[in-house]
């Protein structure tokens, strides 16, 4: 089975993240990049296939130079090489263009199967799957909380709200997966010391067949107009106890509609 | 600070570091307590190929070096659940055994000793011997193709968690006082062999023990090196095991200067961060500093030690070891201090280091003696003993 995972470095969401005052983009220059933690999952769940079913795992990611250290982070877990799209012409690019450039890109690698994080903890769209499912013809089976395959038959349970369906296609087949499908593993040792040898194959857009006026600001067909700090949290209410605390504490819970 | 360190190396960190973070000091604390071990640890480390970095590959290890397996200590340590047997299990048996075994020998233990599912304790120190290593009285006698090996050991770490123990000891032969030390794999459940708890205030999963070897029948391949290699083949193995022990105390440091940067940016009296006064933050600043300061030493003995050059590495060995013990010491201290009142408290989980950063100031070999091997080789002063 050949699998393609999706990976996308993004910056650390347990630390501070801004978007830029110019054009208001997310502030990747001054943050800790790191890959997107859904992107693990998905890692794990094609190296987890690729034990039980044999095949070739590959990683693809869509990114500036310093991606790089998020590829070989990923390639470090096991997979056996990556795909690289590097172009001064990306910068900007919305969903759309996105899925336009990873279709591209998947389309020369001709995986059974295209696994990815169910969303990016940057912009959180949740779209990619549904997108390059689209484009490429392929069956998108979203939200996975867990995946099973048998022969060319995929059956997935996808978690909803209330509780999963459970949905089945043929590959070739998108699948987006929540953290709840599996635990990452750790990189070994060995691991780390082979990721710098595996391949890297860096795709430019003319490489792709995709144009540059498809892509980045002027080829986006959306636009942040603006945007603005989440408002400071209010102070909340103090109750202070002084007999009556247990009245007062049921009074604000059912004045919030909480009881 | 960043260290001048291959990629693969401070990938090595991060990942050990996300491993580490997954057991924290709560674990730590809690096998320690409860008397239990910290085996789950170990053992995912030594899956993960963490604790054999530093063997050849031919032989199930990383192919690394010293200064890979320090790094994984000391990350482990700086997410709070440091494991004193790397300095014992890998560091010194395994380094042993890669340089002076058979490939006999080699086969049959390093493969277990790099991915953690076998662990060997390491025994030098004798009750009256102290750290003269001159005066070592366990003696091995010739027995046909074996040996008989008979004496006493004391503070050996994790002998119940080990299935044999590297013992240092001297050949019958060699009564004219000339230090000539042999190295021999013990088995734990040879007939005569023998152990004693010894009660300590550390806080630690790992235990020490007092070591009875009463006429202990050995085949001859039990015999590590060759008989007559002399102090070259103990050193290989005592240069790492100060190179882990620095790492090992650097990471304790290092959890402990975090805590205590975070309390005293957190803590509020009087509206203010207590990190905003300079009683606070100077003393902080200077651990951080000496901390830092013993990381690069240690750094630089292993890569002296990487590169071959086991003289060099000794001295560096020691004076990083002197530096990480002293800087423990105090970057423990002050983290509790910092912490007032909550520094000894249980759930701050710094007070449980108060004894265990001692350790680094005595152990493997004290601050004294490394001030002796100074003044007298690096100095070149007379001898003081």
């Amino acid at each position: 089975m050949k699998i393609v995972v999706l990976v996308k470095q993004v910056p650390d969401s347990g630390a501070e993240r801004n978007l830029r005052a110019d054009d208001n983009s997310v502030d990747r220059a001054s943050a800790n990049n790191v890959i997107n933690e859904m992107d693990e999952y998905a890692i794990e769940e094609a190296l987890r296939l690729q034990e039980a079913h044999g095949g070739e795992v590959t990683v693809l990611t869509m990114g500036p130079d310093r991606a790089t250290e998020s590829i070989r982070k990923a390639l470090s877990m096991g997979p056996d090489g990556a795909v690289h799209v590097l172009d001064d012409a990306l910068p900007g690019t919305d969903y759309l263009g996105t899925s336009r450039v990873l279709a591209a890109a998947i389309g020369t690698l001709s995986p059974d199967l295209v696994i990815c994080g169910a969303e990016a903890t940057d912009a959180r769209g949740q779209v990619m799957a549904h997108m390059l499912a689209e484009r490429l013809g392929f069956a998108a089976l979203t939200g996975a909380r867990k995946l099973t395959v048998e022969g060319a038959q995929l059956t997935v349970e996808r978690q909803t709200e209330e509780g999963y369906e459970v949905v089945t296609a043929a590959t070739p087949a998108v699948v987006s997966v929540w953290d709840t499908i599996n635990e990452p593993r750790y990189p070994s040792f060995k691991g780390i010391m082979a990721a710098k040898k595996k391949p890297v194959d860096t795709k430019s857009l003319a490489d792709l067949g995709v144009s540059a006026d498809q892509v980045g600001w002027g080829g986006s067909a959306t636009t942040v107009l603006s945007h603005s700090k989440r408002p400071a949290r209010s102070a909340g209410v103090k109750v202070t106890d002084s007999g009556e605390g247990g009245v007062a504490l049921v009074d604000y819970l059912s004045s919030e509609k909480f009881v | 600070m960043t260290l001048p360190e291959t990629d693969e190396r401070r990938a090595l960190r991060e990942a050990v570091s996300a491993l580490g973070a997954e057991y924290g000091h709560d674990y730590y604390v809690r096998s320690a307590r409860e008397g239990g071990r910290s085996t789950e640890l170990w053992r995912a480390a030594g899956r993960l190929g963490y604790l054999g970095v530093h063997v050849p590959v031919e032989y199930g290890g990383g192919g690394g070096g010293i200064g890979d397996l320090a790094a994984v200590c000391e990350e482990l340590g700086a997410a709070g659940c440091p494991l004193l047997l790397m300095v014992v299990s890998p560091a010194i048996c395994a380094t042993v055994l890669t340089r002076f075994g058979t490939d006999e020998q080699k086969r049959r233990w390093l493969p277990g000793l790099a991915d953690g599912s076998r662990v060997f304790a390491f025994a030098i120190t004798e009750p009256d011997a102290g750290s003269n290593s001159h005066q070592l009285t366990t003696t091995a006698t010739r027995d046909g193709d074996g040996w008989r090996l008979s004496g006493r050991k004391t503070y050996i770490s994790g002998v119940d968690e080990a299935e044999a123990v590297l013992v240092v000891a001297r050949t019958a032969d060699e009564r004219t006082g000339r230090l000539k030390p042999v190295l021999f794999v013990v088995p734990t459940d040879a007939p005569g062999f023998g152990t004693s708890p010894i009660p300590t205030e550390l806080v630690a999963p790992e235990r020490q023990f007092d070591l009875f070897l009463d006429d202990i029948a050995l085949p001859g391949d039990a015999l590590v090196g060759s008989p007559d290699a002399g102090l070259m083949q103990l050193f290989a193995g005592l240069n790492p095991e100060r190179i882990l022990a620095s790492a090992f105390a650097l990471g304790m440091a290092r959890y402990a200067l975090a805590k205590a940067v975070d309390y005293a940016r957190t803590r509020s009296v009087w509206g203010t961060p207590i990190g905003a006064h300079q009683a606070i933050s100077h003393p902080l600043a200077a651990c951080h500093i000496e901390v830092e300061l013993a990381r690069l030493m240690t750094h630089h003995a292993a890569a002296l030690y990487d590169a071959g050059d086991d003289q060099a590495a000794g001295e560096a060995a020691n004076m990083a070891k002197y530096a990480a013990g002293e800087a423990v010491v105090k970057t423990v201290d002050q983290a509790v201090q910092t912490h007032g009142g909550n520094g000894l408290s249980t759930e701050y989980g710094l007070a449980t280091l108060l004894v265990a950063s001692r350790l680094g100031r005595i152990a493997p070999v004290s601050r004294e003696m490394i001030l002796n091997f100074v003044a007298q080789h690096s100095l070149g002063l007379p001898r003081s003993y």
